[in-house]
């Protein structure tokens, strides 16, 4: 994944490779010092585009040189080369120039020329003088294009949905992580040391509990602005209270244990209490809750990118879903552009979904069913 | 009769494998209280609970248990569910804390009379009461709920339920050791009575050996899964043969003998 | 050991609980004792008796209605929280549920260190290691393999009960309140417990022997102070006491209890009330001899080198 997936690789809405065997893909035939030819297959529908592009260095003036594309039929020159020591080609199928040089009326079109029939095809520079140094790319554009085909800007959808996973997981991960931190403490502190500001607190929390989170997400972000961790942030502010109430109705009852009971009375320090038996009671089944958390988090960034209120440059599920939905995915029949993402998204929150319930069961026995002692 | 041929459990453990009883031939008669007495981890509950199946999945038993010329070890749930609570009755340590709460006792015993024995009507509040007042409850108790009664009135009431289809065998696993010296001493007072009574056959496992010696006709000891020694409670008492049982009663004696300055 | 002259002081001590259902109960109501720097006392009651209650109380964890406490010499009623916590350092306290008394998260070993590691601080940690092995060695765990192990998931209820045993003991308090530590042993193994105890006492400690067990009491302690529903009803020395019970309710007792070779004797009259008599003698619904003047709460009365509350004896 060297490239960047912003580039547009074929054009938009292609269709992915394997479907279609006619269908016309959308290739690059590179031409360089060591190479002076290549030859294809294409058994295909005429593709959209022809076009060539580069820069040609001979070791001196040739008196014939030219390129030339073969088809099966003819031969065509498509550029003569003959007299130029050092030559940029820019070739473009739908210029009137090229038609005109290739004796192609001006309003049909020239890829009829070109790719008349199913059969070999090849590209070459021929010369009677050598090549110093060349780069010559020829462009075909058709309408099928890699395993997940193109968006409506002609971005490989499989790399951005590989890009999508990161996203997903960095937002899921890391405002499950921040939530539950915060949960943690609020929990332990208020259950473990109570007093008015934690009542508030606690009162506080149950408010918010209340408020709908996504209009809220909504309105922030308008505010706050768009942005990978402005998301995180805001994701983990509205998630924590669930954790917190567990953790402090936890806390409080483990505070009457016998033991705990003891060290108070021994004089314990509260953080010494609260470090060494409290934290490490609840934390394990704060870990089933994070796992569980994480899927909660993934699909409310992907609520929020579908409405369109996440930050464009951020390439993430619920952005491209919320792409295809304005750019016309439905229109052009191009489910893959919804399915995958789609697919993804859930597939992902089933994994967690998974890890979660694992974690439970290996934090609480009963669930898994013991042996009898 | 109940008769337990060469009866072996065994159940797997943190991936051990633990041989909960080990060849024990035992014998349940009619008229006769036997009490099953050993240490934790001997083996006399589960020895208890496989007599009627009651142990959980995954456990092996080997042997035979012959009542009424079956075998039950070899009975489907089906067919063993017809002998349990009909022909053989069971009060656990846990009963009392095992009546259903919401719902009142008398209507519990009610159940288990239409269930089992199909009686309905008026016929049935009148063998509650009469199955209470066996119990040494009062008849009003048919309407309370369980927490409303003490420790003591709930087993009462586990043991009326349990006697309600006139069982000839009762099995009773550490029937009152959660409960108070003197209301156990109520309890075993009562249930002696009844089973005499009604010349039922008892198998009553319990830690206490000298409890077993004031309620058993035969008093049988266990260890580690074995039957090391059985008889009846004076030649056990007085002539101890196996060492375990030895040290069983010298510890008691010293207990009960001593003073504070030995 | 320089100790104080009396461990423990309560002067007609009282506790009322209020509850919504039962209204306002006495869980203990005229307690009074007296114990010297190594004297044994054991308290004898079956559940509702008041004996847990006692205990709360003598270790500052619960505030009476009335009467007065003296622990180590010290008045808790006027005790600030931090003499309360040093009067506590110097208490052992054995709780009756085995379960619910050991950290979950650590070790055995650790269980017994932590004490000392919140007295003296992580410098006391290696000198308390030692101290800490003798004792759990004593209490019969003296496996090394298995001190290392979590509590939670290697132990039986019986080991459990000795390591927390241990850990009341390894800070040498100058007064052990015990709450029924042998429930979880073997009868072949009971005396073993009260063995290790006598010898702490041996070494100046009090202890104070919670128990249903009459017999049990006698061999771990000197006197006995019977209760029945948060009430005294005899005191005295073990030996005389389960000789010859005055109390109609220590005679049921020891009537009742389970003894070689004897049947048990049920000689109280199977109660039908669940309710809570709030004034009279608590017995007297179960009384065999109960009579008319039990409608009044009888005094604790003294006879000879005992006391007990009945109108009854003489």
């Amino acid at each position: 994944m060297g490239a960047d997936p912003e580039t547009e690789v074929a054009p938009p809405f292609s269709k992915p490779s394997w479907m279609g065997r006619e269908v016309a893909p959308t290739l690059t035939i590179l031409l360089d010092n060591d190479t002076l030819q290549k030859r294809i297959s294409w058994n295909y529908e005429k593709p959209r585009h022809f076009k060539v592009q580069g820069r040609i260095q001979f070791s001196g003036t040739p008196r014939e040189a030219s390129l030339i594309w073969e088809t099966p039929e003819k031969r065509y020159i498509l550029e003569d080369l003959s007299g130029y020591y050092d030559i940029i080609i820019d070739l473009d199928a739908r210029d009137i120039t090229f038609k005109l040089h290739m004796n192609i009326p001006p309003f049909e079109n020239a890829l009829d020329t070109l790719f008349p029939s199913k059969g070999e095809y090849g590209l070459i520079v021929s010369s009677d003088v050598a090549v110093q140094s060349m780069a010559l790319q020829l462009e075909i554009e058709g309408d099928k294009y890699g395993l997940l085909g193109t968006d409506q800007r002609g971005r490989d959808v499989f790399s951005l949905f590989l890009l999508g996973i990161r996203v997903s997981l960095i937002i899921g991960i890391s405002a499950t992580l921040i939530a539950s931190f915060i949960g943690l403490s609020v929990g332990l502190m208020s259950g473990y040391l109570g007093g008015l500001t934690y009542a508030l607190i606690m009162r506080g929390v149950d408010v918010l509990l209340t408020i709908p989170i996504l209009p809220i997400l909504m309105a922030l972000a308008a505010v706050w602005g768009k942005g990978l961790w402005q998301l995180v942030l805001i994701l983990s502010l509205f998630s924590w209270m669930g954790t917190a109430r567990t953790v402090r109705a936890m806390t409080l009852s483990l505070r009457e244990s016998c033991y705990i009971e003891g060290l108070r009375g021994l004089g314990a320090a509260p953080a010494y209490i609260l470090y060494r038996h409290l934290l490490p009671e609840t934390l394990p089944l704060l870990l089933a809750n994070i796992a569980l958390g994480v899927p909660g988090a993934i699909l409310a960034e992907a609520s929020i990118s579908f409405l369109g209120l996440s930050d464009p440059r951020v390439i993430s599920w619920g952005r491209m879903l919320h792409e295809a939905h304005s750019f016309g995915a439905f229109s052009n029949g191009a489910w893959w552009l919804l399915i995958p993402p789609g697919f993804g998204i859930a597939l992902l929150c089933l994994i967690f979904l998974d890890i979660g319930k694992y974690l439970e069961e290996l934090v609480d026995p009963r669930l898994k069913g013991e042996q009898p002692e | 009769m109940i008769r337990i041929h060469d009866l072996n459990v065994t159940y797997r453990s943190n991936s051990r494998q633990v041989h909960a009883v080990r060849n024990a031939n035992l014998t349940i008669e009619k008229g006769r209280i036997t009490a099953l007495v050993g240490e934790s981890g001997s083996g006399k509950s589960t020895l208890l609970m496989a007599v009627t199946k009651l142990l959980p999945p995954g456990v092996s038993l080997k042997g035979s248990i012959l009542f009424e010329n079956r075998d039950l070890l070899s009975m489907t749930e089906g067919e063993i569910g017809s002998y349990r609570w009909k022909k053989i009755a069971l009060i656990l340590q846990g009963s009392m804390n095992s009546l259903t709460p919401v719902i009142s006792i008398g209507s519990q015993i009610e159940e288990v009379l239409s269930f089992h024995l199909s009686l309905n009507g008026s016929l049935l509040k009148k063998r509650t009461h009469e199955l209470l007042s066996e119990a040494g409850l009062d008849p009003s108790f048919s309407m309370r709920f369980p927490h409303e009664l003490s420790g003591g009135q709930k087993q009462r009431a586990a043991i009326a339920m349990a006697l309600a289809c006139d069982p000839p065998f009762l099995l009773a696993d550490e029937p009152t050791t959660a409960l108070d010296v003197i209301t156990q001493s109520e309890i075993i007072g009562m249930l002696e009575r009844v089973v005499r009574a009604r010349n039922m056959g008892m198998l009553m496992v319990t830690h206490d050996i000298a409890l077993a010696s004031s309620l058993g006709d035969e008093i049988v000891v266990m260890k580690d899964g074995r039957i090391v020694e059985r008889g009846d409670p004076s030649s056990i008492l007085h002539f101890p043969e196996h060492h375990h049982t030895r040290e069983l009663i010298s510890a008691l004696r010293k207990i009960e003998g001593g003073t504070y300055h030995e | 050991m320089n100790s104080p002259g009396t461990s423990l002081y309560l002067e007609n001590l009282g506790v009322t609980f209020t509850s919504k259902r039962s209204g306002k109960v006495d869980a203990l109501k005229g307690i009074s004792l007296k114990m010297e720097q190594g004297d044994t006392f054991a308290l004898v009651g079956e559940s509702g008796s008041g004996k847990t209650t006692l205990l709360r109380v003598v270790l500052g964890l619960l505030r009476p209605g009335g009467g007065k406490v003296f622990l180590l010499e010290k008045d808790l009623e006027k005790c600030t929280r931090e003499e309360l916590t040093q009067l506590r350092r110097q208490c052992g306290y054995i709780p009756q549920d085995p379960y619910g008394c050991l950290p979950p998260t650590l070790s055995v070993i650790q269980s017994v260190l932590e004490p000392c590691l919140i007295v003296g601080g992580r410098k006391s940690l290696p000198m308390a290691k030692d101290k800490a092995g003798k004792l759990l060695r004593e209490a019969g765990l003296d496996d090394p393999s298995l001190w290392d192990s979590r509590v939670r998931s290697a132990l039986s209820g019986g080991q459990r009960q000795r390591v927390s045993i241990a850990r009341a003991l390894v800070l040498d308090p100058l007064l052990l309140l015990a709450d029924e530590p042998t429930s979880m042993q073997d009868a072949s193994t009971r005396g073993e417990i009260i063995e290790i105890l006598k010898r702490h006492v041996k070494r100046g400690m009090s202890l104070i022997f919670v128990t249903h067990d009459l017999f049990l009491a006698r061999t771990a302690a000197e006197r006995i102070l019977v209760l029945y529903r948060g009430c005294p009803c005899e005191e005295g020395p073990s030996d005389e006491i389960v000789k010859d019970p005055l109390h109609p309710y220590t005679r049921a007792l020891l009537a009742a209890s389970p003894r070689l070779g004897q049947k048990i004797i049920s000689v109280s009259r199977g109660s039908q009330e669940n309710g809570l008599e709030t004034e009279g003698c608590p017995f007297r619904s179960r009384c065999p001899e109960t009579g008319e003047q039990c409608a009044s709460l009888p005094p604790l009365k003294a006879l000879g080198s005992r006391k007990v509350a009945c109108w009854k004896v003489r």
